[in-house]
């Protein structure tokens, strides 16, 4: 080991001098005069792969050059850039710019980044309890989540949050200011709230507790039908899922139904996506990941032996053009298994899994390192599932803005007019369902089961 | 018998690029360290953050990636994190660039810059063919001719918005607030209009539009100042209107604000090469103006580079009011520097200060009135813009009030400084 190491350093020193010297050695002309004084006589190489040539062949001649106008480019930039740079920032730049020759999905974030996407995928974080949003540039309540801090504390939809501890809100973005509230367990924070019928903001002292993200959301329908809806995959969601299942199967008897709403549902963990589908099989192929690198692939089944638990009331998974990832893949499984009826319009087509690498100072990439492929070697990636049904859904009119789409939202939504933004055991009114057209032929399709589509049996 | 634990393929490779890299730094600190002295201290750290990155990346990227690419892509990523002009040009973009420079007869009137990794369109000419298309200020450009928009600088991004007259270009564009992405065809024109208008609103009020900067500007403005100044005119107050104006560079910028100060300070350029630090001053002859002028100008975040050196120096040197709202922040000098391979770094060296001393680049002018808000900016999808005669635009009367009322904005004036 020690020789080896003496090597590089040599061999570093020797690319030092040549590049003072301004002599455009190649590498492979270093690595030649390099090679044999360090490995005198008949000394073994240290690996079965002995470090000679290929070593430092490893980088083309064209490669090499481009490094060299990297290295000039740097040094340019750090003696006649208009101000001073931190080198950290120039090899963040570096990087991102690495990154973005590769596709879309792969991304650099500093450290800073990395800090908020631990947070969001861990499925809680500590804070207060309460959904926010900007409206006409003031901070508001979209709704305190039920059973947190907030909620006790008396916080209310639409309250207008016009100081956090004691720092007015007003040129706050929204990431500011959620940075704000979020804060350690036990930990203390004042919000300044404006509501109609106070005649003067009031301060509310609330503490901090470890908030779980929702992700499941349910509902139930007149003759036995259940209705989950997915936002997002995280930590909690398999355990969420599986109780809100039990609670359906006592509330409805006979349970014969159910519609699981994967639509705009962006995806998250893979491990989650695996434990939902899961749920509804009990054996089988899952998903499979093929990747460049051989570590890269892997097979995820369907865990037999837990089949008492497993749901077996007829299946249909809602998705479109939103369903992305985790929900892809769960609903290719449920597809290709012929567990459920897939409606919907076709998904997104996001099949390609992220890893998260973890740099030395903090920041991290985010690498597409493999391809998703369903139980029948579909590649999901860019073709989307493709519904077994299709229905499409009311498209916006063109002119619609995303902020009066989020505005009709939020005022549906703080008049509790969301699907399920009501009591989960209360069932889905018809006029409910006159809005969700999709949702609407889901529940149709339950109703004269089965479909033609899904009577065979999955092939073993 | 010494067997590692990492496979050995990928461990040399790893290595490597560290060692390139590290190699490299050396080399250029030692290099420069006579030169310039202050060798970076960090630079080390940092760069053995590059070589693990892209060591990850070589690895376990789901796809192969050349080296080539790769030190393309990291040398791209570390001149576009500088700043919206500042930028790397590879052999092929830069040979482009030099034949696109000597001109091309059409174009669809715009300035791009990049913004958080967006092409984004700086300003719109009034009335131009992309105007007349429906792009705006502001507007993010995905795909050009059916080519998504990644891994492009802002010259190339420019030259493909050029070519042979009635030549089209389709792009697939962003709004911000629109759901989905607009589809537009921009057919290209060779530039008409003159890039200065004015016309007299009411008996004592003009307004001057100066719709881009060009070598020609400053001619074309003191013309028009003095054709306003012909009796039986009785002057009593300016509205100039810089909006939607980021097209053109800083010494065009200097000279126009020439016109209207004559020999005072107009702008300093700070930079770390001693001679990118320089005051630039107007010249006497130049001045139109016989009697100095109440002037309102107008700024919006479509104001940048020349018109806001116009805007900062009028302000200061002629005590005008700037209406509207905050302007993009883009002043500064760029070097053309040519590397070894045939490439070449487009740099910022120097950053433009008012001559209070307040930094423009990144930080924009803020204007002493807010401009009111139109009832409903409405973003609406295929409507074409349509620029609204002086007389009935919203921010035209605005300053008329200020100009009516003495010329001093009210109340507002003395909280500039904070």
């Amino acid at each position: 080991m020690n020789n080896l190491r003496k090597y590089w350093y040599i061999a570093t020193l020797v690319m030092v001098m040549a590049l003072l010297l301004g002599r455009y050695l190649s590498l492979n002309s270093v690595a030649a005069q390099t090679e044999s004084p360090l490995f005198p006589g008949s000394e073994p190489p240290p690996t079965p792969h002995p470090i000679k040539g290929p070593a430092l062949t490893a980088l083309a001649p064209a490669a090499d050059a481009k490094l060299r106008v990297f290295a000039q480019a740097l040094a340019l930039v750090e003696e006649q850039y208009a101000e001073p740079k931190p080198v950290k920032d120039l090899v963040y730049g570096a990087i991102q710019g690495v990154v973005s020759t590769l596709d879309p999905h792969s991304s650099f974030m500093n450290p800073e980044e990395f800090r908020e996407l631990q947070i969001e995928t861990k499925g809680k974080f500590s804070g207060i309890g309460i959904e926010i949003t900007m409206k006409d540039r003031i901070l508001m309540v979209v709704s305190p989540i039920e059973g947190t801090p907030a909620y006790q504390a008396g916080l209310l939809a639409g309250d207008q949050i016009l100081k956090i501890n004691d720092q007015s809100t007003k040129n706050m973005t929204l990431t500011e200011a959620v940075r704000m509230i979020r804060g350690p367990k036990g930990s203390k924070v004042t919000l300044t709230i404006n509501r109609e019928g106070f005649p003067q903001p009031r301060d509310f002292f609330i503490v901090r507790e470890i908030i779980p993200i929702r992700s499941v959301r349910a509902r139930v329908l007149d003759g036995g039908i259940g209705y989950i809806r997915l936002s997002t995959f995280q930590d909690q969601t398999d355990n969420d899922l599986r109780a809100m299942l039990k609670k359906m199967q006592q509330r409805l008897s006979p349970f014969k139904g159910l519609i699981l709403d994967l639509r705009n549902d962006p995806g998250g963990l893979l491990d989650q996506a695996v434990r939902v589908a899961d749920e509804f099989l009990a054996s089988g192929l899952i998903v499979y990941t093929e990747g460049r690198n051989p570590q890269q692939n892997m097979r995820f089944y369907a865990r037999p032996g837990h089949k008492s638990e497993n749901v077996s009331v007829p299946l249909v998974v809602l998705i479109n053009e939103g369903s992305a990832s985790a929900s892809e893949i769960v609903a290719g499984a449920l597809k290709d298994q012929k567990r459920a009826l897939i409606m919907g319009s076709k998904s997104f087509g996001k099949g390609s899994v992220q890893t998260i690498i973890p740099l030395e100072d903090g920041s991290a990439l985010r690498l597409t390192t493999a391809l998703y492929y369903t139980p029948s070697g579909q590649v999901i990636n860019e073709k989307g599932i493709i519904p077994d049904v299709v229905v499409e859904e009311k498209q916006p009119s063109p002119d619609k803005t995303l902020q009066t789409l989020r505005d009709e939202a939020l005022a549906k939504h703080m008049k509790k007019e969301g699907l399920t933004d009501k009591a989960w055991d209360r069932p889905i009114t018809t006029a409910e369902l006159d809005q969700d057209l999709q949702l609407k032929r889901a529940v149709e399709a339950l109703r004269s089961w089965p479909p033609k589509g899904l009577a065979k049996q999955p092939k073993k | 018998m010494k067997r590692q634990k990492f496979h050995p393929r990928l461990f040399n490779r790893g290595r490597t690029w560290t060692i390139l890299l590290v190699a490299l730094a050396l080399a250029a600190t030692l290099c420069l360290q006579p030169l310039f002295g202050s060798p970076p201290v960090q630079g080390y750290d940092s760069l053995r953050l590059l070589s693990e990155a892209l060591f990850e990346i070589s690895n376990k990227y789901v796809h192969q990636r050349s080296e080539e690419e790769m030190m393309d892509g990291a040398t791209r990523g570390m001149m576009s994190s500088l700043d919206p002009d500042s930028s790397f040009l590879s052999p092929q973009e830069y040979k482009d660039f030099r034949a696109g420079k000597k001109g091309q007869v059409a174009e669809a009137g715009v300035e791009l810059i990049f913004k958080d990794h967006m092409l984004t369109v700086a300003s719109a000419l009034e009335d131009g063919p992309a105007f007349r298309a429906g792009l705006r200020q502001g507007d993010h450009i995905l795909k050009i001719n059916g080519q998504l928009v990644r891994n492009l600088t802002n010259q190339e991004a420019a030259r493909r918005f050029q070519g042979p007259p009635n030549s089209s270009v389709k792009l697939q564009v962003l709004r911000n607030g629109l759901v989905k992405p607009l589809d537009l065809s921009v057919t290209l024109e060779p530039l008409a209009g003159l890039s200065v208008t004015s016309q007299m609103l009411g008996d004592s009020m003009a307004y001057l539009r100066i719709r881009y900067f060009n070598d020609d500007t400053h001619r074309d403005l003191a013309a028009a100042i003095k054709a306003l100044q012909r009796p039986p005119a009785q002057l009593q107050g300016v509205v100039l209107d810089l909006r939607n104006n980021a097209r053109g560079i800083l010494g065009q910028g200097v000279r126009s604000a020439s016109v209207w100060l004559g020999d005072k300070q107009i702008i300093t350029t700070k930079g770390r090469i001693p001679e990118t630090n320089k005051t630039y001053q107007g010249k006497v002859q130049d001045l139109a103006w016989k009697t100095p002028v109440p002037v309102v100008v107008l700024i919006d975040v479509g104001t940048a580079r020349a018109a806001e050196v116009m805007a900062a120096a009028l302000k200061d040197q002629a005590g005008a009011a700037l209406l509207g709202e905050k302007s993009q922040g883009l002043c500064g000098l760029t070097r053309l520097q040519p590397l070894e391979d045939g490439s070449a770094l487009v740099m910022t060296v120097a950053q433009c200060y008012t001559a209070k001393g307040q930094k423009i680049q990144g930080k924009g002018l803020e204007p002493d009135v807010p401009g009111k808000k139109a009832a409903a900016p409405s973003a609406t999808s295929k409507e074409t813009p349509k620029s609204l005669p002086p007389d009935q635009d919203l921010w035209v009367i605005q300053a008329l009030e200020i100009l009516k009322s003495g010329g001093k904005p009210p109340k507002l004036a003395q909280k500039g400084e904070s």
